[in-house]
């Protein structure tokens, strides 16, 4: 039989169709797909055995409790825990990616000496040259800590002076330290058992306090489910994400937040909702309504709205005299649901900026904020783990980055009871780097080591008796056996929280504040900017625009 | 028995903190690239924002976390799928995307009626020595391929393996809990088997203030939304949302 071009074509169009109806094509296809999805260059995670470790987060000063989860030794996940009694198992949204800011590509991983690189044997004999020739002045944005101990000492006998950065929630609370002579670190605020928060622009619901603190309580009791009910009042020139998921939003004119304060105390006044004080302030009804873009009737029944459930807890965002007044007014001061005293000792020197005036040297601490720039013409040493951009320091020196490095954490600021905990050093750097108060021991003998330190506040809580750690179990102080064992607890990620301190606080106001706004405050008196940002962060408002960009932020 | 599980996101609770948008990427070993926009990025939970249209004083805002709302009946991107990389695991209720088997035709995501499906553009790829913090249970993928959310598959893989081990045939309810529902600081996702009556989130979903995107769709979506405020809830179907604004992240 001849084949003709007609046969050849009708069998290969019948193989072509015949092959269809195999699995070769598919399975070539499918294997190829697979193949091409396991190129060598294709990152792979770190395989071992994986473990969880308990610890607390030292990214700010707010000690929110971490379940890392660790394997191969590298951190490869970060939860929040559950039984922290503050922050009680949530976390703000930069944590969740904490453990890859370690490999920022911002990290400072060399000593800079202004353009160029530099080793520490430099920094050290330049930075132990000028404590000799002069005054040091040492900044510490994280008071009460070991290390702050370490500044304390080295600054005694030196002619030299150890200040601190507060933080915006330190801040709000400096007008109690004026009116009672109590430290505003000694102060905090009682919102497990408040029933009504004003908040005069406040962040509570975004990154405010120690995060998860409020969001369990707001979301426990202000959606009924758990007693008592708490309302939330956000005044706020702007429907920020506090003022969206508030009970009542009462939007004012931007920075005049005072003001509507003045007019809140005067209405409280007038209408005999509160005792009279015998200081009334000077602004009238009609002016504040006038000042803030709103009624004499909004403000009347705003007014009533702070008696209707108390007690009423009132918050400023920064040091405002005139906002903090109400909380006097409204008897918050030194009772329960209101503005109480967590502790007897203070840390706290807050920066003024005279004090580096004629220093020699200024050392700047990795817990201070980035954008915070002394004015003097003193070497400035600047110790970070990343980069935050154009710096006026003098030397850059790298710093522990996240879980880095031995440190304990004091009181969060707004918290209403004393706490302290361990952050036990979990991960390794992977270049030299020491913190601020390891480098002072290398200069100066007298300082004592961290651990030292630790152990002796150790010793001084088991002394005291008081308090429930509060690890896998809530265990009362008074039933540990040894100091070893409290230390242990704290070690494995543990807190020891205190109990509120009873009395309350004798408060008198001289005259009434000003309503005038204060001066615009430096941007880092006003809100925390980590130096760099997670880059897991950029889902936030890169790949969506849930959030504003950070430089959009500060600006 | 098999599971249907799903999800109740009490939309009042939701401040838009953006902790499950970040808990997720970094459960899930998403990468964060530079060259990534807001429609090139991957983002498994996406949370927008919305209002009532309104200003002033009458404005109200909320914010509606979306991902994949692993629709159960007639499910749009398994029909369209020539490569079966997506299937409805019957176990577990999960729409199941396997990256070995996607080709990244992309017609996946046409079909999916919330926008919930992200193609892969770029390699996989982080700063030197980061890969060290990457989940090990996870697989990262590759690039050419479709990306959504799978309920955090690796967890209820961990979860069967530890009731393996312990000789349990069925898993802890506490221990499979998506990465987004954990990191939640005000507990407004709720997570649970819904075929289950008496399970916390099948209670929620039945609560008369729940409802679901899209519904008339009838693709019987198992992740479920909350709220108290009715112009909330009218944002389940387009035409009964007139006046509101979403904001497109």
């Amino acid at each position: 039989m001849k084949l003709s071009r007609r046969d050849l074509l009708v069998w290969s169009a019948g193989a072509a169709a015949g092959l269809l109806a195999t699995p070769v094509p598919w399975k070539i296809l499918d294997d190829t797909s697979i193949w091409s999805q396991n190129w060598p260059w294709i990152p792979q995670p770190a395989r071992g055995p994986v473990e969880t470790k308990q610890s607390v987060c030292t990214l700010c000063p707010k000690g929110c409790g971490l379940r890392v989860r660790m394997a191969a030794g590298w951190a490869v996940g970060v939860a929040g825990l559950n039984t922290h009694p503050l922050s009680r198992g949530a976390l703000c949204p930069l944590a969740y990616a904490a453990h890859q800011l370690n490999w920022h590509p911002q990290r400072l991983r060399v000593v800079q000496h202004g353009t160029g690189s530099s080793s520490w044997e430099q920094a050290r004999a330049a930075f132990a040259k000028a404590s000799k020739e002069g005054p040091v002045v040492i900044i510490d944005g994280y008071p009460g800590r070991a290390a702050s101990a370490s500044f304390e000492t080295y600054t005694e006998g030196r002619d030299g002076s150890y200040c601190v950065v507060p933080s915006p929630e330190i801040r709000a609370l400096t007008p109690y330290e004026s009116w009672t002579g109590v430290p505003a670190d000694c102060f905090g605020y009682d919102l497990e058992n408040t029933r009504t928060i004003v908040s005069f622009g406040t962040p509570l619901l975004d990154g405010w306090g120690t995060p998860g603190r409020f969001a369990r309580i707001w979301a426990e009791r202000a959606a009924g489910t758990s007693d008592p009910e708490l309302r939330l009042i956000q005044i706020d020139s702007s429907m920020s994400r506090t003022a969206a998921r508030a009970w009542r939003w009462m939007r004012i004119r931007e920075g005049t937040e005072a003001a509507l304060a003045s007019g809140l105390a005067r209405a409280l006044l007038e209408q005999n909702l509160v005792p009279a004080h015998g200081l009334i302030p000077g602004t009238t009804l009609a002016e504040s309504a006038d000042q803030c873009d709103v009624s004499v009737e909004a403000i009347l029944e705003m007014a009533r709205n702070l008696i209707a459930r108390s007690p009423t807890l009132v918050i400023a965002r920064d040091n405002a005299p005139a906002i903090a007044a109400l909380n006097i007014l409204l008897g918050s001061v030194g009772a329960r649901g209101g503005v109480v005293r967590h502790s007897q000792h203070s840390n706290l020197r807050s920066y003024a900026g005279s004090e580096v005036q004629n220093a020699r040297a200024v050392l700047i601490d990795s817990s201070v904020p980035w954008n915070f720039v002394p004015q003097t013409d003193a070497e400035v040493f600047r110790f970070a783990a990343w980069d935050g951009g154009p710096t006026k320091a003098d030397w850059l020196l790298p710093a522990p980055g996240f879980l880095e490095d031995l440190t304990d954490v004091p009181t969060p600021s707004a918290s209403s009871v004393e706490s302290y905990a361990v952050a036990a050093p979990l991960l390794k750097s992977a270049t030299e780097v020491h913190s601020a108060a390891q480098f002072l021991s290398t200069i100066d003998a007298r300082l004592i080591p961290t651990e030292k330190i630790i152990h002796n506040r150790c010793e001084d809580l088991f002394r005291r008796r008081v308090g429930t750690v509060h690890a896998h179990n809530a265990i009362p102080s008074s039933e540990l056996a040894s100091v070893q064992k409290l230390e242990e607890q704290l070690w494995q990620g543990g807190v020891w929280v205190g109990e509120p301190l009873p009395g309350k606080l004798p408060c008198r106001l001289k005259e009434w504040p000003s309503a005038t706004p204060s001066s615009p405050a430096d941007a880092w008196t006003t809100v925390w900017i980590p130096p760099v940002m997670p880059a897991l962060s950029s889902k936030l408002y890169i790949e969506s625009t849930l959030r504003d960009a950070p430089e959009r932020r500060q600006a | 028995m098999s599971a249907r599980y799903g999800m109740v996101i009490d939309l009042d609770r939701c401040t838009g903190c953006g902790s499950c948008m970040i808990a997720c990427s970094a459960e899930n070993n998403v990468p964060a690239l530079p060259q990534a926009t807001e429609r090139t990025g991957l983002t498994p939970v996406l949370v927008r924002k919305v209002s009532n249209g309104q200003s002033g004083n009458g404005r109200r805002e909320t914010f509606i976390p979306i991902m994949c709302m692993h629709c159960e009946h007639d499910t749009p991107c398994v029909k369209v799928c020539p490569q079966q990389a997506v299937e409805v695991d019957r176990a577990t209720g999960i729409v199941m995307q396997m990256p070995q088997r996607c080709l990244g035709c992309r017609y996946c995501m046409t079909a999916c009626p919330y926008h919930a499906r992200y193609f892969n553009w770029w390699d996989p790829a982080w700063p030197q020595g980061m890969e060290k913090s990457l989940n090990p249970g996870v697989s990262v993928r590759m690039r050419g391929i479709v990306e959504k959310c799978n309920l955090c598959h690796a967890r209820l893989h961990s979860a069967k393996e530890k009731a393996a081990a312990a000789g349990k045939r069925e898993i802890d309810p506490a221990d499979y809990v998506p990465a987004c529902v954990e990191a939640c600081p005000t507990n407004a996702i709720h997570f649970g088997n819904l075929a289950d009556p008496d399970d916390p989130a099948s209670k929620e979903a039945r609560s008369p203030q729940a409802f679901r995107l899209l519904a008339r769709l009838g693709t019987e979506p198992k992740i479920y939304y909350k709220s108290t405020q009715e112009w909330v809830r009218n944002l389940a179907e387009p035409s009964s949302a007139q006046g509101s604004e979403v904001q497109h992240g």
